[in-house]
């Protein structure tokens, strides 16, 4: 039965509990393995004290209505 | 007088003038709307009994001499995304609320403060989650120009309606382009706000980090007068901006000349030809209305790509989580496999990318936006695609086909810029559009743009071409 090929795929891991044909969750993986790299690069280059806030912050500090 | 081409600002005049009745206003509509309907998909349900007693009642209060809001008595319609009292709302999905709204959402709200009528609910991509109008569940939408070709999405029905002349304008929404890809395909105009100008209450969340509401319309200037009614504080949404709400009516004939408009050669360089043909016709026109092209940079866009699916995907993930755990297949294949890739994504990275936003928006403020007042960029990288092109469901190549779709629409949510969409000029062809860039909260210069833009480029109702 396929759900039971999905569960002999999962192991342990992200998304484990989620019901995946195995070559989707291997395209998933190394979708966000591609990201992950942009990620440390950015990480890299971020001061200590960025906040999640700075955004919205900064959105309204630079108004031009 | 044909109804089909009247903005709604001009068609709540002529409701208010008496020399229409909203109830004619709204048969006629909902006339159009079937009509549209059959060519496109674009209607989930159509709500004629309800939009003709409320027609009436604005008759009954024009008659006798009430005060009539600016949209009183217009027929409008929008994305199914939206609470509504005493209704749920489809979302486009198979998964919905379990229970009626209690409250209407705050954009609905506003528009019935405002006297406009609903007339039906419109389609969308599944939990507004896919970029082309394609829809596994409910039917995909199709184009009024041409059935076989994509309508964009994830307001599809809003667009096509509008495109065909059913109605003047509605609401979308646009989280990773969800505003601006319908526009262009359906050949008419969007403004995405800055994110945080209009309310998200009551609307459906998709990723609350980037969700934009939004009006869809063929006239500029009755975007301007629904971004107008629409935006402000609310304080059922702690996001919503407290800055005060421009006249953007009062300012649609502010001068642009002089306006500079940044060009990225570089990020326009991943454009099919015609595309960039396309964006180099309409820098023209605006060159023709006074605006002067300047050489711009964006960030590294791949960066920025990257960015938004880092905060978009595990936003999105996450509110789905239980019920893609419970009920998998109640999703159609392509919002399934999209919402199965935000679980792989970790939550340091996710956070990485929040923290990041700010710096990158100071940044493409202070670079990119250094020596220019706009920016103008495509909106899809290339030609109109078919419905059958991009039926891929939630195959290998779907994250790649999306990638494509939404190549120059999804970065700038990241940065969460306004964005005004505009129609290019078909010369008897498919329609495709731009979009215009602005600075936080310059929706105001954006819309006067759009304006100019306008007297030379007027819009159009959408027929199937020959």
């Amino acid at each position: 039965m396929p759900q039971q090929s999905h569960d002999a795929e999962r192991g342990p891991g992200p998304a484990a509990d989620l019901s995946m044909p195995p070559e989707r969750r291997r395209a998933a993986q190394a979708h966000a393995a591609a990201l992950a790299v942009t990620a440390a690069k950015v990480a890299a280059d971020l001061p200590l004290g960025a906040d999640v806030d700075d955004f919205r912050r900064i959105l309204t500090a630079e108004a031009r209505p | 007088m044909e109804l089909e081409h009247l903005s709604a600002r001009a068609l709540a005049a002529a409701i208010r003038a008496k020399k229409i009745s909203s109830v004619e206003a709204t048969q006629a509509a909902l006339a159009r709307l079937g009509a549209a309907h059959a060519l496109t998909n674009c209607t989930l349900s159509l709500e004629a009994d309800e939009a003709l007693s409320a027609a009436s009642a604005c008759d009954r209060a024009i008659a006798a001499g009430e005060p009539a809001g600016a949209l009183a008595g217009v027929p409008l319609a929008h994305k199914d995304m939206f609470d509504r009292v005493g209704k749920i709302a489809s979302w486009g999905a198979r998964i919905r609320a379990p229970a009626p709204a209690t409250q209407d959402a705050t954009v609905i709200a506003r528009y019935k403060a405002a006297g406009a009528l609903q007339i039906a609910a419109l389609h969308l991509t599944e939990f507004a989650f896919g970029p082309t109008g394609h829809n596994y569940v409910l039917g995909h939408a199709r184009n009024p120009w041409d059935p076989t070709r994509i309508t964009g999405g994830s307001s599809a029905g809003t667009a096509a309606a509008v495109a065909y002349g059913a109605i003047p304008a509605g609401l979308g929404s646009d989280t990773g382009g969800s505003l601006r890809l319908p526009a262009a395909a359906c050949g008419i105009a969007s403004i995405k706000p800055t994110w945080g100008r209009i309310s998200r209450a009551g609307a459906m969340p998709l990723s609350p980090a980037l969700d934009t509401i939004g009006v869809i319309a063929r006239h500029v200037e009755d975007l301007a007068l629904m971004l107008g009614l629409l935006a402000g504080p609310d304080a059922r949404d702690p996001a919503a901006s407290t800055l005060p709400v421009p006249d953007y009516l009062a300012r649609l004939d502010d001068p642009v000349r002089g306006l500079r408009l940044g060009i990225d050669a570089h990020v326009i360089g991943s454009a099919h030809p015609d595309v960039q043909g396309m964006l180099q016709q309409v820098t023209k026109i605006l060159q023709g209305q006074g605006l002067v092209p300047a050489a711009c940079r964006f960030p590294d866009w791949q960066t920025l790509d990257h960015l938004v699916q880092l905060t978009q995907m595990p936003d999105c993930s996450a509110a789905h989580a239980a019920y893609l755990r419970t009920r998998p297949d109640d999703y159609g294949p392509q919002v399934r496999a999209r919402l199965e890739l935000g679980h792989f994504i970790g939550a340091v990275d996710h956070l990485t990318a929040l923290r990041a936003r700010g710096s990158y928006l100071k940044r493409t403020l202070k670079n990119t936006f250094k020596d220019i007042d706009i920016a103008i960029l495509p909106i899809f990288a290339d030609p109109l695609p078919t419905i059958a092109e991009l039926d891929i469901g939630g195959g290998p190549t779907l994250q790649a086909a999306m990638a494509r779709v939404v190549k120059y629409t999804r970065p700038i949510n990241y940065l969460g810029l306004p964005t005004l969409a505009l129609p290019v000029p078909r010369g008897g062809g498919l329609p495709n559009g731009i979009q215009l860039i602005g600075r936080p909260h310059a929706e105001a210069q954006l819309l006067a743009v759009g304006r100019a833009y306008q007297r030379e480029v007027a819009p159009e109702i959408a027929r199937p071409l020959a």
